[in-house]
């Protein structure tokens, strides 16, 4: 058993579904399922490809902090693809090919490689968005993707160009050698941009409010759960491993991120649609994401991924189902979707208290973690930032929160399934009992490693 | 000095997406900026006075190659770039379809 099976048997199975249309969806479902089993049975560890040791050929990394991404994305996906089984089954091709994208993109350690996953896996998320049936926004989704991808592609060759290989283990240890910082400032801000559009990152995502703003129950859980995560993951492992942020560059990119996370949080208080309000949410919290990632707080960064995956799989899925029905994602045209749906109601409020960070619930032990830990490195204006942008995020999904709960004039009338409502309340309860019993997060602290690290500890 | 070349042929793609609202000028203008970058990328693995870089049966101590992998890799970035346009391509249909124009501004003003 090899981590390669996480790339070949999804794109084995997207090949076959295309030949066994009825059978696609399915096979969507068992391969899912069996990259979850998979994840537990292969073992960490470097996976060379066509007997080309390191640093030449390509070869996948396979360690903590991958397995918890590979592990978070393939079940998002399974989940998406559970409750969209009758729906959008035609999308099961595309799904797999997905999966086999973001797998690759999670488990390469080869820049190029990286790339060309980056562009599978952007492929098929334009196709994913199509379904949103707004083929304006899909092409502005597509455009400012292909430039990001390109600014990413040149970063990457002006690195080789610089070091002459591709292999980031190596590069990692030819970049520790060199003492020529300046040089590398502009491939490290082209593969930064680049990343950043996918990322959702303020001032490269344009493109977010016209694709998750009109998305469904397909689109708007994949790209807001699933690519957000695996993207994180992606984002974090380059911020940690190959980055270097220091000076005048880290000011910059430290600002960035700054106004991103509040700017995001200001423009979901300023909207009155629900899916607007749920996607600028998401930007503000990757901004926080890569915050951490810069400040070096990778632990609490991973969770804080982790819980934003599950919080925004069910928003989406509730927001987006609701918008179906109802016609419009208008939040007065939503009054008083919860007191039919008391356990949907529920399960939505216990998962937007937790992306806020009240006590009990996981955001709160992330956010307190998080904060303790800027703290601990004299980040006092950073920790400002993150209040401020904390207290506007509590007013909106407050607001929200009332609105969908307390009936208005007309009557709004969703029926969500079993289905629907079994995935809501496991995702609730778990977020609840990872908030009031953290030892496992907390066990799991020391085995995230850099890549340095797990080269050197074999 | 190739590689200015590049870099401007990719600066004019970019100018052309920013400037274009036309949705197949925009594909092209996505086209002209990924053929910048690939010539960029050739560019990298260029040796002055360098030859193919295929070994021979005759004795070739001393001889200089082109460095190959830059080769190899724009041609997997140049189908990536055809995929891209392609589906591209089959948006800007779509749209046609939609509202039987390709250009964006007079779809806004539908809208």
């Amino acid at each position: 058993m090899s981590a390669i099976l996480l790339i070949a048997i999804p794109l084995l199975a997207a090949f076959l579904s295309i030949m066994l249309k009825k059978f696609a969806p399915y096979l969507l479902l068992g391969v899912g399922v069996f990259n979850v089993v998979l994840l537990f049975l292969i073992p960490e560890g470097f996976v060379i490809l066509g007997g080309f040791n390191q640093p030449l050929g390509i070869n996948l990394l396979l360690d903590t902090y991958s397995k918890i991404a590979l592990m978070l994305v393939n079940a998002v996906v399974v989940v998406i693809a559970f409750v969209n089984i009758k729906e959008y089954s035609k999308f099961s091709s595309i799904l797999l090919i997905a999966i086999a994208g973001l797998n690759g993109l999670i488990l390469t350690n080869d820049l190029f490689n990286l790339y060309v996953f980056l562009e599978i896996s952007a492929i098929a998320a334009y196709l994913i968005s199509t379904s949103n049936k707004k083929p304006v926004k899909t092409f502005h989704y597509i455009i400012i993707g292909a430039v990001g991808s390109s600014l990413f592609l040149f970063g990457v060759v002006i690195l080789y160009a610089m070091f002459g290989t591709l292999n980031m283990v190596d590069l990692i240890q030819k970049i520790q050698l060199t003492n020529n910082y300046s040089q590398l400032i502009l491939p490290f801000l082209l593969m930064f941009i680049g990343l950043g559009v996918e990322v959702k990152l303020l001032p490269f995502n344009s493109w977010v409010k016209g694709v998750l703003g009109e998305s469904n129950t397909l689109s708007g859980p994949m790209i807001a759960s699933a690519y957000a995560a695996a993207f994180g993951f992606v984002l974090g492992r380059l911020i940690t491993n190959l980055f270097l942020f220091e000076g005048s560059l880290l000011t910059v990119v430290t600002v960035i991120l700054a106004v991103g996370i509040v700017m995001g949080d200001l423009m979901a208080f300023a909207s009155n649609k629900a899916r607007e309000i749920l996607l600028y949410s998401s930007v503000a919290q990757a901004a926080i994401v890569a915050m951490l990632f810069v400040n070096g707080i990778v632990i609490w960064a991973v969770y804080l991924i982790v819980a934003n995956a599950l919080s925004k799989l069910v928003m989406f899925l509730v927001v987006n189902k609701a918008v179906k029905d109802v016609g419009s994602d208008e939040v007065n045209k939503l009054q008083g979707l919860f007191s039919k749906n008391v356990i949907v109601g529920l399960a939505f409020t216990l998962v937007t208290l937790s992306v806020m960070g009240l006590p009990l619930l996981v955001g709160f032990t992330l956010k307190l973690r998080y904060l303790t830990e800027l703290a601990s490195l004299n980040q006092i204006w950073l920790i400002a930032v993150i209040l401020v942008a904390s207290l506007i995020e509590g007013i909106y999904f407050v607001k929200l929160l009332l609105k969908l709960w307390y009936e208005g004039q007309e009557k709004v009338e969703v029926k969500y399934n079993v289905t629907f409502k079994v995935v809501f309340v496991i995702i609730a309860i778990a977020l609840l009992t990872f908030g009031t019993y953290s030892t496992p997060l907390n066990n799991l602290d020391d085995s995230i490693d850099t890549i340095t690290e797990v080269v050197n500890n074999g | 000095m190739i590689q200015y070349a590049a870099i401007i042929l990719f600066v004019f793609g970019f100018y052309g997406l920013l400037t274009n609202k036309n949705v197949i000028k925009m594909i092209i203008s996505l086209n002209i900026m990924e053929i910048g970058l690939n010539i960029f990328i050739i560019s990298i693995g260029f040796v002055y006075d360098g030859i193919a870089p295929i070994i021979s049966s005759t004795v070739d101590a001393g001889l200089i190659y082109v460095d190959p992998l830059p080769q190899a890799l724009v041609l997997t970035a140049i189908v990536i770039g055809v995929g891209t346009t392609a589906l591209a391509l089959a948006v800007a249909k779509s749209i046609y379809s939609k509202h039987h124009t390709f250009d964006l501004d007079e779809v806004e003003e539908a809208l």
